[in-house]
């Protein structure tokens, strides 16, 4: 967009449209060095680029033990109050922790917003019978789930898995982590043009060329989510990618907050 | 903050076998590409000499962008072995008389099928290194154990990886200060707080601004930088000075 054209390469943050971050994480990974992965740096770079709210789950709860990672989260969302807001995280690996799970964040706090699975590190099928409870307990309370999806060749979280649970389960909110990757975006507009209840995800470190642009033309603003994967990833990125897109204001202030805002009840 | 001036080291034109969403493949696309993110110049590959024949794709290339304000040539090429490129020497005539800016090599058997051990590129390793000829590799090819094996070998050799991603911090922060030569292009260079980090320790020195549009948007790694803490003149350095330093080397 030429309006922020200016903006962007001025490095002066975005301040005239509220930004919701939708899939973000926190604290170490085992694989990778982060400089900045603890709560307080998390808001410093949101606050750089103009992010007002982020919803994180954090890495340890998938690479590690979920009801360690849970904590954390509840931890950085009391402590950052309006900024920071919770995913919990569950592992079809243990279909009855993750139900204790549910219940205690999301009576713990009400900020915590969503659910998040990894289906890819937890080895966890989506459509493996042991995530029934937790897709039922979405259901029931009519639930976003954040699902990371890659490339058709997952085994655990592929697209035709992905479309298998969201087609099964209506009341359910399906993001589409990643939209599938890099090399998926056909697949997923063909997924979230066929399903009402998906809903397409920008967070990618392969930003490839006219992607949201894309997206749009396919399943409308309406349909696509803001999120950056912060601090797995940097978050200023995203903030280029979309405020430098050939797209309109309105397609614009739907995809970075105003979708999110109205699925969403943030306190 | 005045706008920055961008100098891309990582940009492509061609088709790829395997296209992510859009057909963007001529220098038109390009740059209009590089106009939305607001990239001034580029160094620029066609992927036929990468995914088809070295030469037939650095031919293709000298003639689509002959001309082309703000677009400069990188040629992929090959050991001479095979005879499909000519020895070291006259390779090195050939580059520069055709206003080369720095060269890329894909070796391994997925791709152009030979080794960059001395045995099979040392002579033309030591070619470029000899007149400071930026070698670019992609990072997804030739893993770090054989990135630092060149650098040993030749010290000298302006080595460019590109590719490098938010995961390698682990790789790369040993080996920023003990070889000078050594740069990452930040098409990928995503990780949190990264630049922060680097200029800290390390300077702006090995950080080199790349894209790898129009595959990708050039829009992402530009706000990643504007929006960093980082002095001006880092800033400065990394959008294109570094480069532009780099290759006034090149040739000499």
């Amino acid at each position: 967009m030429k309006e922020y054209f200016d903006r962007i390469h001025e490095g002066l943050s975005v301040d005239d449209v509220e930004i919701i971050d939708f899939h973000a994480h926190l604290g170490p990974y085992f694989n990778m060095h982060i400089p900045v992965n603890d709560p307080e740096g998390m808001v410093r770079l949101m606050d750089r680029c103009g992010i007002n709210k982020t919803i994180i789950s954090t890495n340890s709860a998938f690479s590690s033990d979920p009801v360690f990672g849970n904590n954390l989260m509840l931890e950085a969302i009391k402590a950052h109050r309006g900024r920071l807001y919770g995913a919990c995280a569950v592992n079809g690996n243990y279909p009855d922790l993750s139900l204790e799970e549910l219940d205690r964040c999301f009576e713990a706090d009400r900020n915590v917003v969503l659910i998040k699975i990894h289906p890819f590190l937890s080895m966890c099928k989506m459509t493996d019978p042991r995530m029934k409870h937790i897709y039922e307990y979405a259901s029931a309370h009519k639930l976003f789930i954040l699902a990371h999806t890659w490339l058709d060749n997952d085994p655990f979280g592929s697209l035709d898995l992905f479309e298998t649970v969201a087609a099964e389960y209506p009341d359910i909110r399906w993001l589409m982590g990643h939209s599938g990757g890099p090399f998926a975006g056909h697949r997923a507009v063909a997924i979230a043009q066929s399903l009402p209840n998906v809903f397409l995800d920008l967070t990618i470190s392969f930003c490839p060329a006219r992607q949201i642009e894309f997206f749009i033309e396919q399943v409308g603003s309406e349909r696509i989510l803001f999120g950056t994967d912060n601090p797995f990833i940097d978050p200023r990125p995203q903030i280029g990618r979309v405020f430098l897109a050939d797209i309109s204001k309105s397609d614009m202030v739907n995809i970075v907050g105003g979708n999110a805002r109205r699925h969403i009840q943030f306190n | 903050m005045a706008k920055l001036s961008y100098f891309d080291c990582n940009c492509s034109i061609g088709r790829a076998p395997y296209p992510y969403l859009h057909d963007i493949s001529d220098v038109t696309g390009l740059k209009r590409e590089m106009a939305a993110a607001g990239i001034e110049e580029a160094l620029v590959y066609h992927t036929l000499a990468r995914d088809c024949a070295p030469p037939l794709g650095n031919s293709l290339l000298d003639e689509a962008i002959r001309g082309v304000q703000g677009l400069y040539p990188v040629w992929v090429v090959l050991p001479h072995h095979t005879r499909e490129m000519p020895a070291p020497a006259c390779l090195l005539k050939d580059l520069e008389s055709s206003g080369v800016k720095a060269v890329r090599m894909y070796p391994t058997k997925d791709f152009h099928s030979f080794s960059m051990a001395e045995w099979n590129s040392g002579e033309l390793l030591a070619a470029l290194e000899e007149r400071r000829v930026p070698l670019m590799l992609d990072i997804e090819i030739v893993w770090w154990e054989s990135i630092v094996t060149i650098m040993q070998n030749h010290p000298r050799l302006p080595l460019i990886a590109t590719n490098v991603s938010y995961r390698h911090n682990r790789f790369t922060y040993p080996l920023f200060d003990r070889f000078p030569n050594l740069y990452v292009e930040t098409s990928r260079y995503f990780g949190a707080g990264i630049y922060e980090d680097v200029v800290r320790r390390f300077g702006s020195r090995p950080i080199l601004f790349g894209t790898n549009m129009p595959r990708f948007t050039g829009t992402a790694a530009i706000s990643m930088l504007t929006y960093a803490d980082i002095p001006r003149k880092d800033k400065e350095a990394i959008a294109g000075e570094n480069l532009r330093n780099l290759l006034k080397g090149a040739f000499s």
